[in-house]
């Protein structure tokens, strides 16, 4: 197996070098985290700076905030609507509201403002009317649990996994953050991989190549070198969204992210398994179709099919075991999106886990299979393009064509 | 096996659906010679070829190479210079190089030295720090030529090594080729240009339609061809002679003509015949031996020679 470490090695120094990859790893991330961070920035500075609004003014005709406790510095009390509208009317102040004298029955609170008025407004009157109706209340404990009332941790009993409140935003985010990393670079590593084939198909390198290693080694070379490559890719973005983050102030929002140990080990499986898969699929399709372009269509299908739960994801949100996700989980191309879905909207029953990932591997091996023996007698054809039928001969033909389990054992 | 036997090949056949295209051919390559692979397109040379090289397997007969059966560490002693040129595109040629080096077992430091030796001997000292692409035409070929005997191969089966290549190239690779001839290697050559096979092959087999149609020493063969015809230069009339069936005069001032003899008679009765003819002189009396060209287009156009 010497010869197909050289391969791997071969390949991943190659195309770790190539300005495609480059630009995959460096420069698309980094434009996307430029851009992110400068929607965010208006978006967060419009909804959350108060300051634009200026002084808020605030009639209180209930009389519920008559002893001003913890009062904003911006928020001005007006005795009645009329003086409060000729000061917003002179442009002293930003917006003032009104509450009621029947408030502490109906809770409605009128604002008036001549533009639109910021969420963070809306917080800032909350926690000023609720301070000041804490007053009426004795225990201090009681406000807090008024404040802050649920603090959830849900058990869920099929699986016995406990789901702490603070990992639910990972839970709810990593699904889909693992099938994007699970589609980018599985695709992009089976891309190269494709591409690869098809250059030295078509440059006709693949007849010494093929009098020097088996195509059994070569095509093992070529996936654990790109599969290499896919996973350094997986590293590079993850690396660099955590320095996004940090430049925009916001890594607080990954302390709460506890990333679950079986979560992760079912991820990393699955994101394995479904690599081999598709990458095996997509070098005999190269070898067999022997133009990238068509050969990427045909890989964009199989990587779309993957990509089927998503369209689904509503049935994961509401009944993440109903037939839909289920019947999902255990088809082997959609497993991987499936069950990371599930796994982060829910649990997923032991039984349909191990189902799941033993089709799958079945399924892998069978593909690797049948792909080593296509990819071996598709090498040298060149000109017309094979029909399923020759192709189906070529999987099930006798070892004249195939590789054998000698050539495996080398 | 005899121990200088390099490939032998017995009874092998090889078909593609109803198609045949090898047919029961046995033949041996021994070492320290230039063995031709003759036959017009379509023939089943490079389908012999690749089964020599273990990419295809006959449907029947067996093939050995280097003594026994081809197996993985035997791809390791032999070279394969492909009809169809096939390099990297957009690598250096030392770093092309190193990796095919490589993948024939040899070390990463041996790959490299031997690299640039080939290169310096091929005169491309420049190129090795060079993408392919960026190379002229013939120096890819000499290029892919070093890639060929770069593992000191024992073995070398070499597809239309001269094509594409200008004179002073094609003597620099004829004598790469002697080299390696000299040295015991084996040189399979599978060409269309029959004067390099006149100069260089010891042995030859001319395959048509997937069958052998001639083997054996390319002078013998050639001899073979020869029975009847002689060249003469002199004084005469030469349709006069008895024996001669027929007589091309050519038309290059020297007074040279092909005499063609009939069945019964043969090169010394004619020689006899001129001696003893009166008003007859040569200054010159010679086998008429046929080019491998004229046996080629003889061969394949299906006329049997006696």
């Amino acid at each position: 197996m010497h010869k197909a470490m050289l391969v791997a090695r071969r390949e991943f120094l190659h195309n770790v070098r190539r300005p495609a990859f480059l630009f995959a790893s460096f420069g698309a991330p980094i434009l996307i985290i430029a851009l992110l961070a400068i929607i965010m920035t208006v978006a967060i500075q419009a909804e959350t700076d108060t300051t634009r609004v200026g002084t808020v003014g605030y009639v209180d005709l209930s009389g519920v905030l008559a002893q001003a406790i913890e009062k904003p510095e911006a928020f001005q009390p007006y005795p009645d609507e009329a003086s409060a509208r000729a000061a917003l009317e002179a442009q002293e102040i930003g917006a003032y509201f009104v509450v009621p004298e029947d408030y502490l029955e109906s809770g409605e609170v009128m604002l008036y403002s001549f533009d639109d008025a910021p969420e963070a407004l809306e917080d800032e009157m909350d926690d000023f009317l609720v301070s000041n109706l804490g007053a009426q209340i004795a225990n201090e404990d009681v406000l807090e649990r008024l404040r802050s009332p649920i603090d959830l941790a849900v058990q869920t009993l099929d699986s016995g996994r406990v789901i702490p409140e603070s990992a639910a935003p990972a839970l709810f985010i990593l699904p889909f953050i693992f099938v994007f990393i699970v589609m980018m670079a599985s695709q992009l590593a089976g891309g190269y991989l494709m591409s690869g084939v098809v250059d030295e198909k078509s440059n006709r390198i693949m007849e010494i190549l093929i009098t020097s290693v088996t195509p059994f080694q070569l095509l093992l070379g070529k996936m654990v070198g790109l599969g290499a490559l896919g996973l350094l890719q997986v590293v590079v973005w993850l690396v660099l969204g955590v320095i996004g983050l940090s430049l925009a102030n916001a890594l607080d929002m990954l302390t709460g992210i506890v990333i679950p140990t079986d979560l992760a080990i079912i991820g990393i499986v699955y994101f394995l398994l479904s690599y081999v898969l598709y990458a095996s699929f997509a070098a005999s399709a190269g070898a067999v179709i022997g133009s990238e372009q068509e050969s990427r269509q045909v890989a964009g299908f199989f990587g779309f099919l993957s990509m089927v739960p998503v369209i689904f994801i509503f049935n994961f949100m509401t009944d993440p075991n109903g037939t839909i996700p289920v019947v999902l989980t255990l088809i082997p191309v959609t497993a991987p999106t499936a069950v990371m879905l599930r796994l982060g909207f829910g649990s997923v029953p032991q039984w349909q886990l191990v189902v799941s990932m033993a089709l799958l591997v079945l399924m892998t091996l069978v593909v690797v299979w049948a792909s080593a023996r296509v990819f071996r007698w598709s090498l040298l054809l060149y000109g017309k393009r094979p029909t399923p039928r020759e192709i189906w001969r070529a999987i099930r033909s006798a070892p004249r064509m195939a590789v054998t389990a000698q050539e495996i054992a080398r | 096996m005899q121990h200088n036997v390099a490939v032998s090949v017995d009874r092998i056949s090889k078909s593609y659906g109803s198609f045949r295209a090898v047919d029961n051919l046995s033949f041996e390559i021994y070492k320290g010679e230039i063995f031709a692979m003759l036959g017009p397109n379509g023939s089943g040379k490079t389908t012999t070829i690749r089964m020599i090289l273990d990419i295809l397997r006959p449907d029947t007969g067996r093939i050995d190479v280097l003594g026994g059966p081809i197996n993985e560490e035997k791809k390791n002693r032999i070279g394969y210079l492909p009809e169809e040129r096939g390099m990297y595109r957009n690598v250096q040629v030392i770093e092309m190089m190193v990796y095919l080096g490589q993948l024939k077992g040899m070390s990463t430091h041996d790959a490299r030295q031997r690299s640039l030796e080939l290169l310096k001997r091929l005169e491309l000292d420049d190129a090795a720090h060079k993408k392919v692409s960026e190379l002229s035409k013939g120096m890819q070929q000499k290029v892919q030529f070093a890639i060929t005997v770069l593992h000191r191969p024992e073995l070398i089966i070499v597809d239309e090594p001269f094509s594409g290549l200008d004179p002073v190239n094609t003597l620099v690779i004829k004598e790469l080729l002697l080299d390696f001839r000299r040295n015991g290697g084996a040189i399979v050559m599978s060409t269309h240009q029959m004067q390099q096979v006149e100069e260089l092959a010891d042995r030859l087999l001319m395959i048509s339609r997937g069958q052998q149609k001639l083997y054996g020493p390319v002078d013998q063969i050639r001899r073979e061809f020869a029975q009847h015809a002689i060249i003469v230069e002199g004084e005469g009339r030469w349709d006069t002679l008895p024996g001669v069936a027929q007589v091309d005069m050519h038309e290059n001032g020297k007074k040279e003509a092909v005499l063609y003899l009939s069945p019964d008679a043969t090169p010394d009765s004619v020689l006899a015949a001129i001696a003893t003819t009166k008003g007859m002189s040569i200054q010159r009396f010679e086998l008429a031996v046929p080019s491998l060209n004229d046996i080629f287009i003889q061969v394949v156009e299906g006329h049997d020679h006696a």
